[in-house]
């Protein structure tokens, strides 16, 4: 039962993300900027930066390809990004403590270049015209602090879930 | 970084790299359908969101009528006064439909543009990365669904159907960039006027409906509506009112900016319309010389 918690989770963030898109009005707080939800990627991240490299990049490639294949129907983009960020994140991790705070700034940092790298690549295939200041003005802010509120919330569950995931798979 | 260069990480990520020109390569040619893997796991979630969204649409729905509550009382005052001008509306309506009948029994002309059949459709997901503006709906081929019928809501259109599975299809909303979406449309005013909506503003939120001649007359606060023409559509969906009109890049042109009447945001249920009229082969519509259209 406990094996299969953890791809649930991350199966549920996935819908997460598509219902709060389905749901939200065009005008938030009066402003017409346009927020895009990574639930999924942030909990990919606590999940890459505390249970560990390998199995982190795995789940991320599992869960890019499904991301491409039933949200994005360009099959690549996200499963080239996610475990390609995660494996940088994991390099930076190296480097730093993984308390509380330093964890959720870098994969909010993460998360900002995955928003970026996606930006980028839709350009290159012409899936968006849009100018790069427009986009940091309409899109990246708003999605920035979106997300920075997600992981201000699910930060310490992420944290502490991940932690006992991490020691289960030790003992085994 | 030394050690990133290192040879075997070197080698992981160019090989990763040719893959993923090669994946975004595939999946960017014009695809009639997508393989069956794609559908597989497609058709799987999509079975899990509809699990998950319908209850959460009637969550949605009691939170929206909690709302609605609040108005009622200035809705219903409005609505009266409306309501009388209905009935007589309807008359109107009755008797030019018949008229409309009987001369085309005359002329021995059953058939129009404007005939069409809808069948409704739920939203189980929409695309959380907004770049491609896409809804998952709760019907494929199984309920007849095929690949570029219109897709419409209450308020008007919203966009055709992308690619279909067997038990859920996608639908790309007209927000969406694609140089491919391109939808014949008319604009109603004493001459009918044609043009294209081609693209979308994402800062306006306006679509933008081009190749419109330069002589023609196009005001604000006309509707425009599908003109049928185009082979896939009916005609007399709703696209949206003009707001602007602007001459294009080379003043040969006019682009009018048309708000859109349906929301992009917030939807709920759909009606996927399939054409009666019979569609063209694509032989038909060219001699063979110009293929790229």
């Amino acid at each position: 039962m406990r094996k299969f918690l953890l791809p649930l989770l991350f199966l549920a963030l996935f819908i997460s993300e598509s219902l709060f898109v389905q749901f939200m009005p065009e005008k938030v707080f009066g402003q017409s900027k346009i927020l895009v939800p990574h639930f999924l990627y942030a909990g990919l991240l606590f999940f890459t930066i505390y249970v560990g490299k390998n199995k982190g990049i795995i789940y991320s490639a599992i869960f890019g390809l499904l991301f491409d294949i039933v949200y994005v129907e360009v099959l690549g983009i996200y499963l080239f990004l996610f475990p390609f960020i995660a494996y940088l994140v994991t390099k930076v991790m190296q480097v730093m403590q993984s308390n509380l705070i330093v964890s959720s700034i870098v994969s909010l940092a993460g998360v900002a270049l995955l928003e970026i790298g996606v930006y980028e690549m839709n350009f290159l295939i012409h899936v968006t015209d849009l100018e790069f200041m427009d986009f940091i003005n309409l899109r990246f802010y708003p999605t920035l602090i979106l997300n920075a509120i997600f992981i201000l919330l699910t930060g310490f569950l992420f944290k502490r879930y991940f932690e006992k995931v991490s020691e289960a798979m030790n003992d085994d | 970084m030394p050690q990133f260069f290192l040879n075997k990480r070197l080698i992981i990520l160019l090989v990763s790299i040719i893959i993923l020109v090669a994946l975004i390569g595939f999946s960017l040619r014009e695809r009639s359908k997508l393989t069956w893997p794609e559908q597989f796991v497609k058709d799987t979630t999509g079975w899990v969101q509809s699990l998950v969204s319908k209850p959460a649409n009637s969550l949605a729905g009691f939170f929206e009528n909690l709302q609605d509550l609040q108005n009622t009382y200035k809705e219903n005052k409005e609505l009266k006064t409306r309501v009388e001008k209905i009935a007589s509306l309807e008359a109107e309506i009755q008797a030019l439909k018949k008229d409309n009948e009987d001369l085309r029994d005359i002329n021995g002309e059953s058939k129009t543009l404007r005939d069409m059949d809808p069948s409704p459709a739920t939203v189980i997901g929409r695309t959380p990365d907004r770049w491609h503006e896409m809804l998952i709906i709760d019907k494929g081929s199984l309920k007849g669904i095929k690949k570029n019928m219109a897709v419409v809501t209450a308020n008007g259109l919203i966009g055709k159907v992308k690619s279909v599975n067997q038990f859920s299809s996608t639908v790309q909303l007209l927000s969406a960039m694609d140089p491919k979406n391109r939808i014949s449309a008319l604009i109603q005013s004493d001459t009918n006027v044609f043009g294209f909506v081609q693209g979308y503003d994402d800062k306006q939120k306006v679509l933008l409906v081009k190749g419109i001649p330069s002589g023609a007359k196009v005001e604000k606060g006309q509707t425009v509506i599908t003109s049928g023409l185009g082979g896939v559509f009916p005609q007399g969906l709703l696209i949206g009112k003009v707001v602007d009109v602007k001459p294009d890049q080379y003043g040969l042109n006019q682009t009018a900016l048309v708000k859109p009447g349906a929301d992009f945001y917030d939807i709920e249920n759909v009606l996927v319309i399939k054409r009666l009229m019979t569609q063209p082969e694509t032989s038909d519509m060219s001699d063979g010389k110009e293929e790229d259209l």
